[in-house]
């Protein structure tokens, strides 16, 4: 009996620590931010439609499975994003996002929000880097709706940006095939 | 005389070596007493006949053990990651970051070597649960998973 309490007393206190070490890690200074940043081949006008048309956001985004454009791109239009959740068994996922700002070619602001998972804003800025290159930045703040998820923050944000860094990679390897053509 | 050798071996490796010691016992009383041409014939045949019953005896507390303590936690492990993999904003796949598996193979070696179970029963319940794990797994994981698991068990013993 004496060593089922230490076996469990060792594990609840194993449980506190890693508790204790993901609340401090929360609160470091990126937390809940992801930032990524990728030089393109082409103009911004020529990048821009690979940000905005559900044709071609689908392309470099992985286990996006269907994008609802708005009929009109303004500040307040809404376009939703339909995701498959490999990890939770295949179940599609919908990601509302209202534009806050929509500024084509060089910046666009959207509101994400998915229900029960998450809140966030998305912006993108293109800059003109001359020479038929441009800069694509990605800014995503969020913040988890779930306290499990809260918690978790210091594990999911590492794994979401090498995501969005390997969305990027084929982003550029997809405007390099079609400059190239 | 002795016993066959291989008869012996396999009577531990089905019993267990507290078990084997006292069946071999009663084995080598009658053995002794045998004709020496056909006593060794004999002792495999008795060996061979106690093979399922002694099975069926030892499996399921060393079968329990190995699946509770192996392969249970790599199994809440591997929930765990999938939570958190489908808490990224954008979703992922099913392939998991080196750290998620280093840290997997860390608790099974572990889990295996507190268990003290059976290394046959630690590979059986580690192959199980990277089967029935939803995360992929590498090549190069599995392999590590399959052969650390069961040593960590032939260290602690």
């Amino acid at each position: 009996m004496k060593w089922v309490f230490r076996i469990v007393g060792g594990l609840v206190a194993v449980l506190i620590l890693g508790a204790v070490t993901l609340l401090i890690m929360g609160h470091r200074a990126n937390a809940n931010h992801i930032h990524s940043v990728a030089e393109l081949p082409g103009t911004p006008a020529e990048i821009w439609p690979w940000i905005n048309d559900a044709d071609k956001i689908g392309k470099w985004i992985s286990w996006v499975v269907e994008v609802r454009n708005p009929s009109t791109y303004s500040v307040g239009a809404k376009r939703v994003v339909v995701m498959k959740d490999e990890n939770n068994g295949g179940q599609t996922m919908e990601i509302a996002g209202t534009f806050s700002e929509y500024q084509p070619p060089s910046s666009m602001t959207v509101q994400l929000s998915s229900a029960g998972a998450f809140d966030g804003t998305q912006a993108y800025r293109l800059t003109d880097l001359g020479n038929r290159r441009t800069r694509l930045e990605i800014d995503f703040d969020f913040h988890f709706t779930s306290a499990l998820a809260r918690l978790m923050e210091p594990l999911i944000t590492p794994q979401a940006e090498k995501k969005m860094v390997s969305d990027l990679d084929r982003l550029k390897s997809l405007v390099g095939q079609k400059a190239a053509l | 005389m002795k016993p066959p050798v291989f008869a012996s071996w396999l009577l531990v490796a089905l019993a267990g070596e507290r078990l084997a010691e006292v069946i071999a016992g009663d084995l080598e009383e009658e053995f002794a007493l045998r004709d020496p041409r056909g006593a060794s014939g004999w002792y495999l045949s008795q060996v061979l006949r106690s093979s399922i019953p002694l099975l069926s005896i030892r499996t399921p507390q060393t079968a329990l053990v190995a699946l509770l303590a192996v392969a249970m936690p790599v199994l809440l492990l591997d929930r765990l990651w999938s939570f958190i993999y489908s808490q990224i904003p954008l979703k992922d796949g099913l392939n998991r970051a080196p750290e998620f598996l280093i840290v997997n193979l860390i608790l099974v070696c572990l889990c295996a070597a507190l268990s003290r179970s059976k290394p046959w029963a630690t590979f059986g319940a580690a192959a199980l649960a990277l089967w029935v794990s939803a995360g992929h797994a590498p090549l190069l994981y599995s392999i590590l998973v399959l052969t650390l698991a069961p040593a960590s068990v032939w260290r602690s013993r």
